[in-house]
Formats: C-alpha cells, sequence, structure tokens
C-alpha cells in the first residue's frame, strides 16, 4: 500500500495543527458582547453610517432570537458567548506582501503550509487571523482583468457601490441566530468579484486561523461572479487545542449571474473545542452553476448547510459533503436547494462517517416552487457506523409545490462490512489497513473532487483516525 | 375579531388607534389571518402569513414600506405583496382597506 | 348482570385526567417541527366546535347476537357516532374466548381488567399529544378486542363506523390485546356523508401484541367533506410478536394520523402500509415513527399516495435504532404522485441510528405520472384518462399486495373501487 507507506512517514500528531503561539494583538474589545462593542467594531474599522445601522439592526435582531432548540447542543453556548472575545485586532493593516507579515503570523502561516500552497500558482492567497485578514494577494495577471480579491473591509472601502448592492441581499440578518450574529459583529472574510466572461484557472485560496484563547471568529464573506465568468475559491479552517471553547460563526454570500460556473470548497479541520455554526447560501441565476463541496472533519460542533437558490431558468445546484464526526463531536451539516425557476437541477450527495461517540447528522431542504417546471432533484446520503455507540441521523425536507418535477430522496446507513474486512485481511492487509481502504473507498466520490493537497490530508486523517478502531 | 359585515364583503377588523404609524397589527376574519401596517397614517392589509415558512408575518416589523418576516428576514412590500428578499420567493395575498370613521375595514376575499 | 357502577367511575376518572391533561397542552402551531405543514388555526380552528367531556349514558346498550353463515368473518361490530350498536360474533370463535366488545359496555370481568391494565395508560397515555389527551378525555366507546393465549381467529374482524351527524367531535377508541401465540386480524371502516358543518372524528388505536402473537390491522377511511379525522395508533411489539398496519385514508377534508409502532424485544417486527388518495382541497398529514428498542427487531414502511385537484399531502416519518438495538432492519419509503399542477407534497422522511451493526435505509420521491409509460398506453389504444387511471391504480395498488392474500380481498376490492370513484370525479 503506497498511501499507508506515505503515512508511516508522516509525524500522526492527533491533531497536527493544534499548536499555539503567544497571544499578539494590536487591539481587542473586552470579553462578551453588548452594543458598545458593536459599536466599537465600527469604529475601529472607521465604517460609513450606513453599516454601523445595520449592524446596531443586526444586534437586536440577535437579541431578540431565541437559541436554536434544534440540530446540535447549545446549552453550554450562551455561557461561552459571556467569555469569548469578539473581535481580535492582531495588526494594523492587510499586506499585500508576505514579507510585511509580522513574522510571529508568518510563522503560524508557514507552518500550515500556506506560502507553499502559493508557490503552487493558486490565483490568490488570504489569510486571516483572529479577526482580520492579515494579507491578502491576487496575481497580477488576474487584477489585470478586473478581478477583486480583497479583504472584506476593503471592499467595502474600496468598492462601495458593488458592495451595498449586494451585501446582506443572499442572507439577511434575521435569517438565523447566528447570521444576526455575524452581522452585528462581522470582521475579515474575502470580497470577491470575477468580471464578465472571465474565467480564472486555478483557485483562490483563503485560509482561517484562530490562535487566541476564548476566540470568536466572524468572518463575512461576498462573492460575486459575472455572467459567464469561472472561478474556485477554497477555504481552510484549523486552531489551537485549548480546554475552554472557542466560536466561530461565517456567513458566505455568492451571486452566480447567468452562464457562470463557481465552485466552493471547504475544507473545515478546526480544533475540537470549537462551535462552527455558519451560514453559506448561494443565489444562481440563468444557466449558472454553483457547486458547494464541503468537508467538515474538525470541531466540537459544526451546524451548516450550504444553500443553492436556484432562481433561474436552467440553473443548476450540487452540494457534495464529507463529515466525520470523531470522539464528542457533533457535524450537523447537509445542504439546501431550493427549485425556483423552470428546468432547474441540483445533486446533494453526503457522506459522513461517525467513531465512538461521534454523532453526524445530515440535514437538508430540497423544495420545488410551484412554476419550477421540469425541476429534477436527487439526494443521496450515506452514513457508515464504525462502533455501536456512535450516532447518525437523517433529516432531510423535500416539499414539492409543482407537478412537472422529480424529486428523489435516498439514504443508506451501514458498518463496515466483516466479509469487506475479512477479504481484504485474506488480500495480506492488517486489519487497520483494511478499515482504511474501506473508509476512503466510501469517501472516493467526493475526495476526488477534493483540491490535491486537501485529499492527500484527508487521506491521511483518515488513516490515523482509523487507528485502533477495529478490535 | 371579526365583527358585522356589510353588504359589500367589507368586514370590519380594527381600529385605527390599534395600529398606530410605523406598527404592524394582526387581525382574523374567519380562518384568514390578515396583518395591517400603518404607513404615515396609510393602512395596508396583507395576508399575515410569510410565504416562505407560512409564519406570521404580524411578528415582525415594518421598515419603510416593507414588511420584514422576524423568523428568517424575508422581506415584502406592503402595497404589492411581492416578495423582495430572500429567504421568500413568491409573494403574498394583499387585501383592499378602507377607513371608515375610527375605524379600519377590509374587503373579505371568501 | 354484573354492576358496572365502579368500572364507570374509573373509566370517568380516566377521562377527567385526561380532559385536565387537554386543558394544559397547548394547541399545536406550524411553529412545531410536528406540525409544520398543518395549520389547524386556519384548516380547522378547534374553538368551532364544542368540546364537551364524555359522561356516557350506559342505559344504551348494544345489541347482541351470533353472527350466522360468516364465511369470511369472524365478527362484526357496528358503531354509530362513536357509540358500539350491534356486535355480532362467530359462535366458533366465541367459543375460543375471544372477545369482541364495547368498551363502555362491556359486563365481562375479565375484559374490564384488561382495560384497567391497558386503556390510555402504558400504550397511550394522554400525555402524548393534545388530539391523544382530548380522545382520551372525550371518547365514548370503542372497541376491545382480546384473544386469549394461542388461538388463531382466522377470519378477519370487521368494525364500521358511521356518522349520524355533523357539528360535532366523536371519538372512539381501539384496544387490541394479542395474547402469547395468538393471532388476529381487524378491518375498520369510517364512513359518513359530507357535512357542510365542521366535525371531527378521532380515533386512538392501542395494540398489544404479546409473545410469538400476531396482529394485522387495516383502517380504511372514506369519511364525507367537512370532517377533520384525527388518529393516534400505537403498537407494542414484544418478542418473535408482528404487528402489521395497512391505513388507508381516502375521505375527510383534513387528516391527521399519529402512527407510532414501538419493537420492544428481540425478533418484533412490523410493517406499516400506508395509501391516500387527495383531492379538491383535502389535506392529509402523516406522522409515522418506527422505534427499535431491542437488538433482532424489524420494520418495514412504505406510504403511497396520489394528489389531485388543491390537495395537499405531509408525509413526517422517523425510524429510530435505539443504543443497542443491534441486528436491526429499518426501512421506510415514502412515494407521492402530483397528478395537478395545484397539488402539493411535503416529505420527511428522517432517521435516529444510535447502534452500527444495522440495515437502514429510507427513500422518498415526489413526482409525476412517468410520460413514456403514459405514452406506451396511448400506443396501445388507451385514452389518456384511462391510462391515467390505470397507472395510478397500479402505482397505489401495490400498496395493498404487501398484504396477507386472501383475507383482506374485500378491502383490497373497495379500495380499488373508491380510488377508482375518485379518479373518475377527478
Amino acid at each position: 500500500m503506497p498511501e499507508s507507506k506515505l503515512v508511516d512517514n508522516l509525524d500522526l500528531d492527533n491533531y497536527k495543527y493544534g499548536f499555539v503561539d503567544s497571544e499578539s494583538h494590536v487591539y481587542r474589545t473586552k470579553p462578551g458582547l453588548d452594543e458598545s462593542i458593536v459599536r466599537d467594531i465600527s469604529r475601529q474599522k472607521e465604517e460609513p453610517d450606513w453599516m454601523l445601522q445595520f449592524r446596531l439592526k443586526a444586534f437586536k435582531i440577535y437579541e431578540s432570537k431565541p437559541m436554536p432548540t434544534w440540530g446540535g447542543d447549545l446549552s453550554d453556548l450562551e455561557a461561552t458567548l459571556d467569555e469569548i472575545y469578539f473581535y481580535v485586532k492582531p495588526q494594523e493593516q492587510t499586506e499585500r506582501s508576505w514579507e510585511d507579515v509580522p513574522d510571529k503570523i508568518k510563522n503560524t502561516f508557514e507552518r500550515l503550509g500556506i506560502p507553499e500552497a502559493e508557490q503552487k500558482s493558486l490565483a490568490g492567497v488570504g489569510a486571516q487571523y483572529e479577526s482580520e485578514m492579515v494579507y491578502h494577494s491576487l496575481k497580477e495577471e488576474w487584477a489585470s482583468k478586473g478581478v477583486i480579491f480583497d479583504s472584506i473591509e476593503d471592499g467595502l472601502k474600496n468598492h462601495p457601490e458593488l458592495f451595498k448592492e449586494h451585501f446582506g441581499t443572499v442572507i439577511p440578518i434575521a435569517d438565523n441566530k447566528f447570521s444576526a450574529l455575524n452581522a452585528a459583529v462581522w470582521s475579515g472574510g474575502s470580497f470577491v468579484y470575477i468580471p464578465k466572461g472571465v474565467h480564472l484557472d486555478t483557485p483562490l485560496q483563503a485560509y482561517f486561523r484562530v490562535n487566541q484563547e476564548k476566540m470568536g471568529q466572524f468572518e463575512r464573506t461576498l462573492i460575486i461572479v459575472e455572467e459567464g465568468a469561472h472561478a474556485t475559491y477554497v477555504e481552510g479552517c484549523t486552531a489551537p487545542v485549548y480546554s475552554t471553547d472557542s466560536f466561530h460563526s461565517g456567513v458566505i454570500e455568492i451571486v452566480v449571474k447567468k452562464d457562470a460556473r463557481f465552485r466552493y470548497t471547504t475544507i473545515q479541520n478546526w480544533s475540537n473545542n470549537m462551535y462552527n455554526l455558519v451560514t453559506q447560501r448561494a443565489v444562481v441565476q440563468e444557466n449558472a452553476t454553483m457547486e458547494w463541496l464541503d468537508g467538515n472533519l474538525g470541531s466540537k460542533l459544526t451546524m451548516k448547510y450550504p444553500s443553492c437558490y436556484l432562481m433561474g431558468k436552467g440553473a443548476h445546484g450540487s452540494i457534495m459533503s464529507i463529515a466525520y464526526a470523531g470522539p464528542g463531536q457533533h457535524q450537523d451539516t447537509g445542504g439546501k436547494v431550493v427549485h425556483a425557476a423552470e428546468n432547474t437541477t441540483s445533486s446533494i450527495i453526503s457522506k459522513s462517517i461517525s467513531k465512538e461517540d461521534g454523532r453526524s447528522t445530515y440535514r437538508g431542504l430540497c423544495k420545488v416552487h410551484e412554476g419550477a417546471k421540469g425541476s429534477r432533484s436527487n439526494v443521496e446520503c450515506d452514513a457508515l457506523l464504525i462502533n455501536d455507540t456512535s450516532r447518525t441521523d437523517t433529516y432531510p425536507y423535500i416539499e414539492v409545490d409543482e407537478k412537472q418535477a422529480n424529486v428523489g430522496h435516498e439514504a443508506t446507513v451501514s458498518k463496515v462490512g466483516d466479509e469487506q474486512l475479512f477479504y481484504l485481511k485474506n488480500r495480506g492487509l492488517s486489519e487497520e489497513e483494511a478499515m482504511g481502504l474501506v473508509v476512503r473507498g466510501f469517501l472516493e466520490p467526493i475526495a476526488k473532487e477534493l483540491p490535491l493537497e486537501y485529499a492527500v490530508e484527508l487521506n491521511r486523517l483518515i488513516e490515523m483516525e482509523m487507528e485502533g478502531s477495529v478490535g | 375579531m371579526v365583527e358585522q359585515k356589510d353588504p359589500k364583503d367589507w368586514t370590519r377588523v380594527a381600529t385605527l388607534d390599534q395600529c398606530l404609524p410605523g406598527n404592524l397589527f394582526g387581525v382574523q376574519v374567519g380562518s384568514l389571518k390578515i396583518v395591517l401596517a400603518n404607513v404615515d397614517g396609510t393602512i395596508y392589509a396583507l395576508e399575515d402569513q410569510c410565504s416562505h415558512q407560512d409564519l406570521p408575518l404580524s411578528d415582525g416589523y415594518l421598515e419603510d414600506d416593507q414588511v420584514e418576516c422576524i423568523y428568517h428576514g424575508a422581506r415584502f412590500n406592503i402595497c404589492t405583496g411581492t416578495a423582495t428578499s430572500l429567504p421568500a420567493i413568491k409573494p403574498v395575498a394583499t387585501f383592499n382597506v378602507d377607513i371608515r370613521g375610527g375605524d379600519i375595514y377590509v374587503q373579505s376575499v371568501e | 348482570m354484573a354492576d358496572n357502577s365502579t368500572y364507570h367511575s374509573w373509566l370517568n376518572e380516566k377521562r377527567s385526567h385526561a380532559w385536565s391533561v387537554y386543558q394544559s397542552t397547548p394547541t399545536p402551531t406550524t411553529k412545531s417541527e410536528e406540525w409544520r405543514y398543518t395549520d389547524l388555526a386556519k384548516l380547522f380552528p378547534l374553538e368551532q366546535i364544542t368540546l364537551e367531556m364524555g359522561l356516557v349514558d350506559s342505559t344504551q346498550r348494544p345489541n347482541r347476537e351470533d353472527l350466522i353463515e360468516a364465511t369470511n368473518t369472524a365478527g362484526r361490530i357496528q358503531l354509530t357516532d362513536g357509540l358500539v350498536t350491534n356486535i355480532q360474533v362467530d359462535p366458533a370463535v366465541d367459543s375460543q374466548g375471544v372477545g369482541l366488545d364495547s368498551i363502555q359496555n362491556t359486563t365481562h370481568e375479565k375484559y374490564q381488567e384488561i382495560i384497567r391494565t391497558n386503556l390510555c395508560s402504558h400504550v397511550l397515555p394522554p400525555e402524548s399529544g393534545k388530539f391523544q389527551a382530548l380522545n382520551a378525555a372525550l371518547w365514548k366507546d370503542g372497541v376491545v378486542i382480546y384473544v386469549p393465549k394461542n388461538v388463531h381467529v382466522k377470519m378477519p374482524i370487521r368494525g364500521k363506523h358511521t356518522l349520524s351527524t355533523g357539528n360535532s367531535a366523536v371519538c372512539a377508541r381501539t384496544l387490541i390485546i394479542a395474547e402469547e401465540g395468538s393471532h388476529v386480524s381487524y378491518v375498520e371502516e369510517f364512513h359518513s356523508d359530507d357535512f357542510s358543518n365542521k366535525s371531527m372524528v378521532s380515533s386512538s388505536v392501542e395494540v398489544v401484541a404479546h409473545r410469538n402473537a400476531s396482529v394485522d390491522f387495516v383502517s380504511v377511511q372514506n369519511l364525507g367533506r367537512g370532517i377533520f379525522f384525527q388518529v393516534a395508533q400505537k403498537s407494542l411489539v414484544h418478542r418473535d410478536a408482528c404487528v402489521n398496519t395497512l391505513n388507508v385514508n381516502l375521505g375527510s377534508s383534513l387528516s391527521r394520523l399519529d402512527l407510532n409502532t414501538r419493537l420492544l424485544e428481540p425478533g418484533a417486527n412490523s410493517k406499516m402500509l400506508g395509501l391516500y388518495f387527495g383531492d379538491k382541497d383535502q389535506h392529509f398529514d402523516h406522522n409515522t415513527s418506527q422505534d427499535h428498542l431491542a437488538p433482532h427487531t424489524r420494520s418495514d414502511l412504505l406510504y403511497k399516495g396520489a394528489l389531485d385537484g388543491n390537495s395537499r399531502a405531509a408525509f413526517r416519518g422517523i425510524i429510530r435504532v435505539h443504543s443497542g438495538a443491534q441486528q436491526s432492519d429499518a426501512y421506510q419509503t415514502n412515494r407521492t404522485l402530483l397528478l395537478s399542477e395545484q397539488a402539493r407534497a411535503d416529505s420527511l422522511p428522517n432517521l435516529e441510528i444510535e447502534a452500527d451493526d444495522v440495515k437502514c435505509s429510507h427513500g422518498s420521491t415526489v413526482g409525476q405520472l412517468d410520460p413514456e409509460t403514459i405514452f406506451y398506453l396511448l400506443s396501445r389504444g388507451f385514452s389518456r384518462q384511462q391510462a391515467e387511471r390505470l397507472i395510478v391504480l397500479g402505482f397505489l395498488g401495490d400498496v395493498m399486495t404487501k398484504l396477507p392474500h386472501g383475507a383482506f380481498r374485500r378491502v383490497v376490492k373497495n379500495v380499488t373501487d373508491a380510488v377508482e370513484q375518485k379518479l373518475r370525479h377527478g
């Protein structure tokens, strides 16, 4: 097995991104949240008044909304939210040159492999440390074609009209309690604009790192893909392991215009003390394609359901999702597709693995509005359970208000078959190798869609997590 | 809340002081729920059921000529009922309103 | 004849308890997950019917006689407005100690004891929900079926519910206790005229199948319009026992069925079948659950429906494989055909799995008549209407092929006729 040989040579810490840097920041708000902190964040960012008003309205809505009673266990979150820092500013500005990033932060990202990744000819790279993007760069080739890849703050400063036209239109403040919270305290994230007809042949990549203990990260990303444009965006997330809980709540809004094509890939590998409650939604216009590729491996609890609103005729949405719930983890993930126009198509493929007392939940929606004639949607969920204490749930909502539509959902739950293991062991594999192979085979249809370095990463993780799972 | 009907199918549903400027007020006519909205003294009436998840719009708030659903942020134009923000896509029904003295009448569609 | 006053005062105590539960339980709204697709305030405001706790006049005793020339029926029981009026039992079945009686008016001490132990308590307590409490408070009468150990009742027992008047709430209960190694099947039908006033028919069904027993339960609902048909069915299935249910839902304006099977011990198994056909402004809401509480248990659910006119159906089903219920097989399928532009289907097939060594799957589809099949039938000389009718009947009939053969031939025919009639008028 060449792959397992490869893995043998690697340092298999349980969580290799768990290292901590000493705290360093130029400014941070006091722990907890009140209106003065919302005003303070806005002041720090020297925002126009409309944005302050937006934040204040959001804060009111956030306070009025009850904690969700569905999904994961949020009973300890209220207490966590009283203790965390909602805004931590690591440096004065977003740097354009890697050389200008402070050494300490630079070292962190180097350990996470960022300059390396950049060498692999990415179109652009952004890196968020605590609450701010510390680094953002875009290759000149793309900048000259009018592509914008900025921190969200620079997006607001430099492209105010474009920004205001789309900001908060895909995900309204009141969508859910955490979209309201993000709208009140957002900081960091990317502003992306791909002009008409421009085809990016390499991805834009963003890294999110939380270093500070008891930290809340609230990035906000707005992506506008103009007619006929093509692009791919990749985000990766990691954090140190602390004994206290941290919180991440992003809002990602995407507009994919006529004939455009966009893929958003997430490899979430937060440490196991992180609440990860994210709202991601794309509006997909005529004949455009939106693809979410969502890998949830880390965190204590993730609640995340990327969605596609298929608003134009012939629009297509695809959601591919992998979830791994190890000991103490709950991955409550899935996807939503809303068919609001004729001949729209969608597909959701979800694969989850639960190990020990890990719990993975698929929660999804497929809605076909009246008039969305000729729409088709297919949902497939497969869950693999490793131990007798593992748990999986499937909650698909199917709502069809149009006769000329075909919607199908299927889900299966299984364990790794003894016959499969027996066969592979007879072929000379150890039990653990056999288990790893079966699990990789299970994930393969989605894993093959991942960028190479992430596919390797996923394999490595599976290898590591399957150790000692047999017996 | 149902009061006497007059021959033209108008139903008295509230008094003006129950729905002050800038506010929403929910009423029920038979099995139909209606939300009244007062924009600078002009009363509008919409079906009190968000087209997104059928939750009551009267729990939300009025912003200029838009009613915003408290539950998921959907918005509707109060004159036309058109959905102006996701997650709503479909419109909600609108009703004719008449003010007689201090009373608000809505034209029944039943 | 035994003095029933102690028994009746006991029943009335149970009723008053249920009434207080009913009053303290809030009316479900669409904000609650289980009522997401059924807005009672809009479809059937409870305020518009008079609800009074049912204290029963026990002087009206049902007429009881032997069933003569019964070739395909073991017994018949007739209920009018929820009151048992007529009971006929095959003397051969009667002599085996099989009980078929009115719950309210049984004078048989054995059945009274069975009722005391099981009614509205460990199977379906009033605390299960607003309507479960309502039924437990308002029921006037119902059917008790008791099958002693190792007795096999070959032919089905038939129950018939009719309604004489609208603007009322009729609540009935059914209690089926099958002792170890016994078998029984019960087919109940609900019929009525259309009513312009809103009326409610509520049915609570409690089934207990003890070790190695088997119970088949079939319910066919073809009530008139204007009626809210509310059902709560719960089955407890013990070791190696089997409870199969078929719920056919064709009539009424609004129907809500809460159906739960609990597989309590190894070897327990259950088939849950359902069929519905909606037209005009009918609204159906099926809420099913399959609870696997022990290893080596099996459940298989299939609900199929066709929706015409403005009709709407919601299906919410859940399989729960509880921790430790290893080697369970659980399946769940919901398929809906939309026959008109205005019809709407919502489907939520849920899974909660807390054991790893299980075979578990579910599927749900919503779609239209397959144009290729229609095309084929047209090319074979069928009219479009005939072709559509054939496809719908074939699609729904599939559910009934899962019933045990023979005993339910008449049900299959009645249901097919009723569906055909709806198709003609649709």
